[in-house]
């Protein structure tokens, strides 16, 4: 047991493996989305793709009969808590109505067109989830869907709810998504009905929370009201999402005495650790690319 | 651990089936809220019956690929589970413990370890990361329903990896005493 041998080897295992771990941790910080780790992963994550795909339907029935399972318990208190939203929306639907017709008049007044939210090119492709961090730290899932589906780097990608994340990295047959909670991330919002403008940021290791920083002091925001993205536009650089895709609900606002900004909280509307499926809003990004370039 | 090549493809396809049925399969099967972890369990079982250095092994190639295949930073798994599994190895040969109960405290503390391991590298990359009362619930959820998982995934490990165990500590318990022999005190042990 004692065999100075054995203890030199197996000392030399472990530092030679720390020493890789640590060397590999060091190359990908140091190296841009473009460099040889990052372009390994994205290999390795297609060479795993079928079996993470044929897996993954494997467990799809397990999966359904937990979620049915939990579901059941659930139901009888969504069901007041909808009974409650039902009739909050049902009023907003009654001012939204009124407010759209409004604007239908004033926009026949003024000439100008009526447009979507989304660009006339753009197309919404449905993927599942396949992958997915096992730990509230990391912020990716990989989704069964990629260029050969016709999508691109960017785009934005929306589920059940509210948006989820934008495309980060791709192959043919799969996505890696980067959520709006990872430490990347950062969305240009504007807050329901208030009107005012933020920088949605997420608080790394808490996915039900996130920051709406950079709102000015004055602006009117409540708890509960909706932060959706405001899609601007400049001259040099258009925001990556369309106007209007649902971020979250504001919690908490808490205005500082020192500081120019108020910082509000936010908890996205969707449920980011538990989606299965999500929707990839494929042309928006790349005809904003090609638009930059020109 | 007999290394063969043998033993490392039967190694390898370990390290490949708990990896991908983890991300693929585990992960999405919601249980109290929380899910189960089969990577450090796998990592301590392997640890525990084949040794520090197969421990180390295993837990640096399920990192690197989970890391790969989940597109998270490359090389932070890998350092904790390889940490993990030297430290399950070490006190596997040190105590060269025969209790059949074992598995259950020693995948609860694996996964401990290589969940609060995950949370510090994890602070110590990040800009502004902070410790939410979730991750907190995440944690107790997963160390909680690895516990209640460890011991059959343990015996199955165990049971793949036997044929190349150069010592099985179970067996050792399980192992007969000889028989007292009996009769006139000059007679004994003459097999008369």
């Amino acid at each position: 047991m004692y065999d100075k041998k054995v203890v030199r080897r197996r000392r030399a295992v472990l530092g030679v493996l720390v020493a890789v771990s640590l060397g590999l941790l060091t190359v990908y910080f140091g190296e841009n989305g473009g460099g040889i780790l990052h372009s390994f992963q994205n290999g390795t994550s297609a060479v795993f793709s079928p079996l993470e795909k044929g897996v993954s339907i494997v467990f799809k029935p397990v999966s359904n009969f937990t979620h049915w399972t939990g579901d059941v318990f659930h139901a009888k208190k969504e069901n007041k808590q909808l009974k409650q939203q039902v009739q909050q929306l049902q009023t907003e639907l009654a001012q939204s109505q009124t407010a759209e017709r409004d604007a239908a008049e004033l926009r026949s007044l003024v000439g100008l067109p009526r447009t979507s939210n989304f660009a006339a090119g753009d197309k919404l492709v449905t993927a599942r989830v396949i992958s997915r961090s096992p730990t509230v730290w990391y912020s990716n899932v990989v989704i069964n869907a990629g260029s050969g589906s016709g999508v691109h780097i960017d785009d934005p990608v929306i589920a059940a709810g509210g948006l989820a994340g934008k495309v980060t990295s791709l192959t043919g047959g799969e996505a890696i998504v980067t959520l709006i909670t990872d430490e990347s991330s950062a969305v240009s919002a504007e807050v329901m009905p208030d009107g005012s403008n933020g920088i949605v940021r997420p608080e790394v290791g808490n996915p039900n929370d996130m920051l709406l920083d950079y709102v000015d002091k004055g602006a009117n925001i409540h708890k509960g009201d909706s932060v959706v993205t405001s899609g601007f536009t400049s001259s040099k650089l258009d925001s990556l999402f369309p106007r209007g895709i649902p971020i979250g609900k504001v919690t908490k606002v808490s205005p500082s005495e020192v500081e120019q900004y108020q910082r509000v909280h936010m908890r996205p509307y969707a449920d980011l650790r538990r989606m299965n499926y999500v929707q990839v809003l494929t042309g928006n990004a790349q005809d904003q690319r090609a638009q930059v370039v020109k | 651990m007999i290394l063969t090549p043998g033993t490392v493809c039967r190694l390898v396809l370990l390290v490949i089936f708990t990896v991908v049925i983890q991300v693929s399969g585990i992960e999405s099967i919601p249980l109290l809220g929380g899910t189960i972890d089969l990577i450090p369990l796998v990592v301590g079982a392997v640890a525990l019956w084949g040794g520090s250095i197969a421990g180390a092994a295993v837990g640096f190639s399920c990192g690197l690929l989970l890391d790969f295949i989940v597109g998270q930073d490359v090389g932070a798994s890998s350092l904790v589970l390889t940490g993990v599994g030297y430290f399950v190895g070490r006190y596997g040969e040190v105590n060269e413990p025969a209790n059949a109960l074992l598995p259950i405290p020693v995948g609860a503390a694996t996964t401990a370890a290589y969940l609060i391991g995950t949370t510090i590298v994890s602070l110590m990359l990040s800009f502004d990361a902070s410790l939410s009362i979730l991750a907190f619930r995440d944690m107790f959820l997963t160390i909680f329903l690895n516990t209640l998982v460890a011991l059959p995934v343990f015996a199955l490990v165990r049971k793949i990896i036997r044929p190349v165990l150069t010592r099985d500590p179970l067996d050792r318990r399980r192992k007969r005493a000889a028989p007292i022999e009996s009769g006139p005190i000059g007679l004994r042990g003459l097999g008369l």
